[in-house]
């Protein structure tokens, strides 16, 4: 179990730093960006302790900004640091990517389900 | 940066924008984080504001609570003590020292207005020993040290339960204060007067207080 945590823990890792490279975003519209991406199983809050994992290990920082909508919200920002380390995980992820979902769709390419 | 006192005051603000259910599943987080003494207190606010900004919008889109914490709340806050930087202990130190000379501070100016008030009525024997007075200040600073502990852990322990069980935790919470004042006042009452004794007016307590209550004032605002 544990294991299974730290993997999907480090894939989160990953996305949230992928958005926030992309573009700083505050809380409310990274989850609603994760969710738009089409990854179902990450809930609202999901997003929070990932964050605050995030910014203890310096790879990303928050500023107050006004927002779009008007009022000011915590933009969070991609630093040096978390580059370097969304970089490395993104060629890690790449390089073991396809040959695992090669192996867990087992049953056949013409058999693929959603 | 906004400072720490900012973050609340703006959050008692806006909480009011939640609807009822919403708030006290929020209130519940609140109160289980802010109880939990080994965080940092800068990064917890910062934290609570960002789940209410987003409980307030998510609100707007008609989700509830539930589906921003999910089904366990107190889970979800653990999750995010475990992922909150620790208070650093330099700042524990000057925290403790400016509410311990607060405490004291409050507890001097207190005495003072209250000889004036009784000064009116009756000649107040101003004579004092001073052992008696050190002695009496370090048992309301060890009662209130203990106390805070004692309570916050009967509290967080009754955070996420129902209504009924939050009484029955506040209702033990304030009877260890009351129990706790009894002892401070049962060791001034058995202990006889030791140590120098001196005069000391209502004003000289009122102005020491008030000076203890600046520094203590002061050295609260190096911790944020």
């Amino acid at each position: 179990m544990a294991l299974r945590s730290q993997l999907l823990k480090g894939v989160l890792d990953a996305c949230v730093m992928a958005v926030v490279e992309e573009q700083p975003v505050y809380g409310y519209e990274l989850s609603q960006k994760l969710q738009g991406i089409g990854l179902p199983d990450i809930s609202d809050g999901t997003i929070y302790p990932v964050l605050l994992r995030l910014q203890k290990n310096g790879f990303i920082r928050g500023e107050m900004r006004p927002s779009a909508s008007g009022p000011n919200r915590k933009y969070y920002f991609l630093t040096d640091e978390g580059k370097a380390e969304l970089d490395q995980i993104s060629a890690e992820w790449l390089e073991i990517a396809k040959p695992v979902s090669q192996l867990l769709k087992r049953g056949g390419e013409d058999e693929e389900n959603s | 940066m906004r400072k720490t006192a900012e973050l609340i005051e703006e959050n008692n603000e806006k909480r009011g924008l939640l609807n009822h259910d919403n708030e006290k599943v929020y209130e519940d987080i609140l109160l289980y984080l802010r109880t939990d003494l080994r965080i940092d207190e800068h990064a917890g606010e910062e934290i609570l504001m960002d789940l209410l900004d987003h409980l307030v919008e998510a609100q707007e889109d008609g989700k509830s609570a539930k589906e921003l914490f999910g089904e366990s709340p107190q889970k979800y806050a653990d999750e995010l003590i475990e992922n909150l930087p620790s208070q650093n202990r330099r700042n524990v130190l000057w925290f403790s020292a400016s509410q311990i000379i607060g405490l004291t501070g409050w507890f001097a100016a207190t005495f003072g207005v209250i000889s004036l008030i009784v000064s009116f009525f009756r000649p107040v024997d101003n004579s004092i020993a001073l052992g008696n007075l050190l002695l009496m200040l370090l048992s309301v600073i060890l009662v209130a040290v203990i106390g805070v502990m004692v309570i916050f852990k009967i509290v967080r322990s009754s955070v996420f339960q129902k209504d009924k069980k939050k009484w029955q935790a506040y209702v033990k919470a304030g009877l260890y204060g009351a129990g706790a004042f009894a002892c401070v006042a049962l060791i001034a009452w058995l202990f006889d007067d030791f140590g120098p004794v001196v005069k000391l007016e209502w004003w000289i307590f009122l102005l020491t207080g008030l000076v203890f209550l600046a520094v203590s004032k002061l050295m609260y605002k190096r911790t944020e």
